[in-house]
């Protein structure tokens, strides 16, 4: 419920500040995820008429009406919008689509929903104690890669980004000149890290759940406070509650039921108990959904170079906030049969955000030089080449060519190869 | 939310393991907090620059010093051109007209100055697009006077008006002097459309300057952070957008830097005076480093995102970021200074000079837009644009 309750919010936000326009209806191009070029976007109504069933189902999944088609639904549809492009990726989407799968298979509406009322042989009071496991399992894997991850140089020895991100609010009341301080971000680094190593295992322990919650709440709005995040703090302090005891949701239920005046109606107990068979697909699906979710964070291993340089196996993998990165990359059409050569001008094709996602990930570069190929082929081109010169900075190191005039971008494919031809980013600075 | 709830998952071993992580956690913690609060005493007595930085100092220099000065000595020039092209109109003589082009020049070259403001009121506006859209459209110019129906407001007319048609009035394509002054001997609807023209911009930068010295200085002054949309986030996006103009705008479009090579003479900007587009790049220059730096037109230099920069102790490489980029505000001045009037002759000249301006221009754009930016937490909202 409460799940359903975040997603209308962040629905609604979402079409309130224009982005639905902005990011899905004014771009030229599309940034598709490798194998998922098929998905494209509807045009502008069609992409309102998405949204739009996306709250409504939200909704639904909150008053645990229709729960299981508007859960899927809002699964699928969320999943295809984020799908689109991957310049709007962000750890929390994926967590959303996350969510949204595992919570088809749960029987979150057999208890205090619209459903119930409905059809009341539907109504559990009981339910193994799996489904929990499941939601917590993911939480756990959320916070414990976000803390594997911080574990490298830049974010402990050299309190990077922070370091940069904190003394820029020093204009805050109170907190903000000790934000311009090494030490800090230096703090802030360190119980960053341990906090996400340490918070999943903590929750695990009943008897320590009002403190951990309380480090929860506050971690959270701290971030939420310094970093412009959007709902995601407000996501993980809900979801987090999971970890509480039944007696706890169960207050809040009857809290929610005396304002709402709604006598409670029956004392038995119900165990919710599915079909077998059904058991056992769901159970294999999750083992499947589990396994990837613990290898996927590790792929980077198969790639060379430094994976913030090179975001090679980057994404999905609850790498957050880690990076302060920038760039600024001049795109070139080359004539091979004449050799001159032009600079294309961005904003012809792409939107801000688009510019400065593609400005700093190579596999980007590589899409954007498609099209751009194609654009000047269209025009009557015989033979045209894109290549690229970016320069990017990375948490505070000066800026570097990422990529350089010699590479053909046009010629190479998209794929999961090494990317060869990005240039090294010296450690020497 | 889920009703029920059998545990059976927390077993008595896992719960003991998970006490002894807990509290192997919780003295950490207790260690770290020690260590830090030990580390605070010690650097106390160090003064620490960035903390001893006031965002406010900068802002308020900026404000006072840098913008709304330069905003009033644009109007200065302005009303002077204003006054000088009446001057003109009651007796339509040479002198009069080349007093007027004198003061359109330096009307010109104090919008150069303007530029890099465009927020708030200024952005309200559209002033870089209203006062100086070129190459401009000549035959929309031509077919406004001989019609003498026109609305300078609308979309259609954005490339007729603004300082690129007060360029193409006061000089014409090869017209000589005498030429110049018959035209607008011969035609009220001229003399109209150069007054309309001037009105409109005198009119804008009015009411940027009235806004200014009303509620807008204090809603600069008194938006301190960096974020998207803080003071100091236009300031920096405006300041990369007027590097970019430059870069794209005055040099790299003529140049061909856009057009496989093929140049482009008449999209120099001023490109009817034929004397002064070098001299405006220059100015463009001028003003990104005086804004950089917080310099005022006389040469004082106050608290700018140099000193922001010095402050957070930003490193580039082996030096600081601001030596850097000082440094190629040097280098790219040194080679600005070696390309000769008119711009529109010098590119098919020698078209290496420029080139190497521009060249140097583009390295100080990645060290503005993506190093500078980069250091201080400041996104880049803005989109790089191919000129006015």
């Amino acid at each position: 419920m409460a799940f359903g309750i975040l997603m209308l919010g962040s629905i609604l936000r979402f079409i309130s500040n224009g982005w639905v326009y902005s990011m899905y209806i004014k771009p030229k191009l599309f940034f598709p995820y490798y194998g998922f070029e098929w998905i494209k976007p509807f045009g502008e109504v069609g992409m309102y008429v998405v949204f739009i069933l996306m709250a409504i189902a939200a909704l639904c999944v909150a008053l645990g009406f229709f729960y299981r088609v508007s859960i899927l639904f809002f699964f699928l549809a969320f999943t295809y919008v984020e799908l689109i492009d991957k310049t709007n990726y962000l750890n929390h989407y994926y967590f959303i689509s996350i969510m949204s799968f595992l919570l088809i298979f749960l029987p979150a509406h057999r208890y205090f929903s619209l459903d119930v009322l409905r059809n009341k042989n539907i109504k559990a009071t009981h339910a193994s104690n799996y489904f929990i496991l499941i939601i917590k399992f993911q939480v756990f894997i959320v916070y414990f890669f976000a803390g594997l991850a911080k574990i490298n140089s830049d974010w402990l020895l050299h309190a990077q980004p922070l370091r940069i991100w904190l003394p820029a609010h020093s204009e805050m009341p109170l907190i903000g000149s000790f934000l311009t301080k090494a030490w800090v971000a230096y703090f802030f680094s360190w119980f960053g890290c341990i906090y996400d190593l340490a918070i999943p295992f903590l929750l695990f322990i009943p008897r320590f759940i009002k403190p951990t919650y309380f480090f929860v709440i506050v971690f959270h709005l701290a971030t939420s406070l310094f970093f412009n995040i959007g709902m995601f703090p407000y996501i993980m302090i809900v979801l987090t509650s999971i970890f509480f005891s039944e007696n706890f949701h169960i207050t809040i239920i009857n809290k929610i039921r005396s304002i709402l005046k709604i006598t409670k109606s029956e004392t038995e107990q119900l165990l919710y108990t599915p079909v077998p068979s059904l058991k056992k697909a769901v159970f294999s699906l999750m083992c499947i959904h589990f396994a990837i979710q613990l290898v996927l964070p590790f792929r980077y291993l198969l790639y060379p170079g430094n994976l913030y340089w090179t975001e090679q196996g980057y994404r999905f993998s609850w790498r957050v906030m880690l990076m302060e990165k920038a760039g600024t990359t001049f795109f070139f059409v080359r004539d091979k049969t004449t050799g001159r050569e032009s600079e294309i001008p961005n904003c012809d094709y792409l939107t801000p955000m688009q510019e400065k996602m593609m400005s700093t990930q190579p596999d980007m570069m590589v899409q954007y030089a498609h099209f751009l190929k194609e654009q000047y082929e269209k025009q009557g081109m015989k033979d045209p080449a894109i290549v690229a010169e970016a320069y990017v900075t990375l948490n505070g190191k000066a800026s570097r060519l990422m990529v350089n005039k010699t590479t053909e971008l046009s010629a190479i494919e998209t794929n999961y190869k090494t990317k060869n031809w990005i240039l090294p980013q010296n450690s020497d600075n | 939310m889920q009703a029920g709830n059998n545990r059976v998952f927390s077993t008595a071993l896992l719960n003991i393991e998970m006490k002894k992580i807990g509290l192997i956690i919780t003295a950490f913690f207790i260690v770290v907090g020690l260590a830090n609060c030990k580390k605070k005493k010690g650097s106390e007595e160090e003064e620490d620059p960035a903390a001893a930085y006031d965002k406010t100092a900068m802002l308020t220099n900026y404000a006072d010093a840098v913008v709304i000065p330069n905003f009033q000595s644009a109007k200065v020039a302005f009303d002077s051109l204003a006054f000088a092209y009446n001057a003109f109109t009651q007796n339509l003589t040479e002198p009069n007209l080349l007093e007027v082009r004198q003061k359109y020049i330096v009307a010109y070259i104090r919008f150069q100055h303007i530029t890099t403001s465009e927020y708030g009121p200024s952005e309200n506006e559209l002033v870089r697009s209203n006062f100086n859209t070129y190459p401009t459209d000549t035959l929309q110019i031509n077919s406004n006077i001989s019609s003498g129906v026109y609305d300078l407001a609308t979309a259609a007319n954005i490339d007729a008006k603004g300082f690129p048609a007060l360029d193409f009035l006061l000089y014409g394509k090869n017209k000589t002097d005498a030429q110049i002054v018959s035209l607008f001997a011969g035609s009220t609807n001229r003399v109209t459309y150069f007054t309309n023209c001037l009105a409109e911009m005198q009119n804008k930068l009015n009411n940027i300057i009235t806004v200014w010295n009303g509620s807008y200085r204090g809603t600069f002054l008194n938006s301190k952070g960096s974020e998207i949309g803080s003071s100091l986030g236009l300031l920096v996006n405006q300041l990369n957008y007027e590097v970019d103009l430059l870069k794209n705008g005055k040099l790299g479009i003529p140049l061909g830097k856009q057009s496989l090579g093929v140049i482009y003479p008449e999209k120099c900007e001023a490109y009817y005076a034929q004397t002064i587009s070098v001299r405006l790049a220059k100015e463009c220059l001028n003003n990104i480093e005086n804004v950089y730096l917080g310099r005022s037109k006389n040469g004082n230099d106050g608290v700018g995102l140099d000193d922001y920069l010095d402050a957070l102790n930003v490193q580039h490489n082996s030096g600081t970021l601001n030596a850097a980029i000082k440094n190629q505000f040097n280098i790219a001045k040194s080679k600005l200074a070696l390309v000769n009037e008119p711009l529109s002759q010098d590119i098919i000249n020698n078209p290496t000079t420029v080139d190497a301006a521009y060249v140097e221009i583009v390295k100080l754009l990645v060290l503005l837009k993506t190093d500078m930016p980069s250091a201080l937490g400041i996104v880049i909202t803005y989109q790089d644009g191919d000129g006015d």
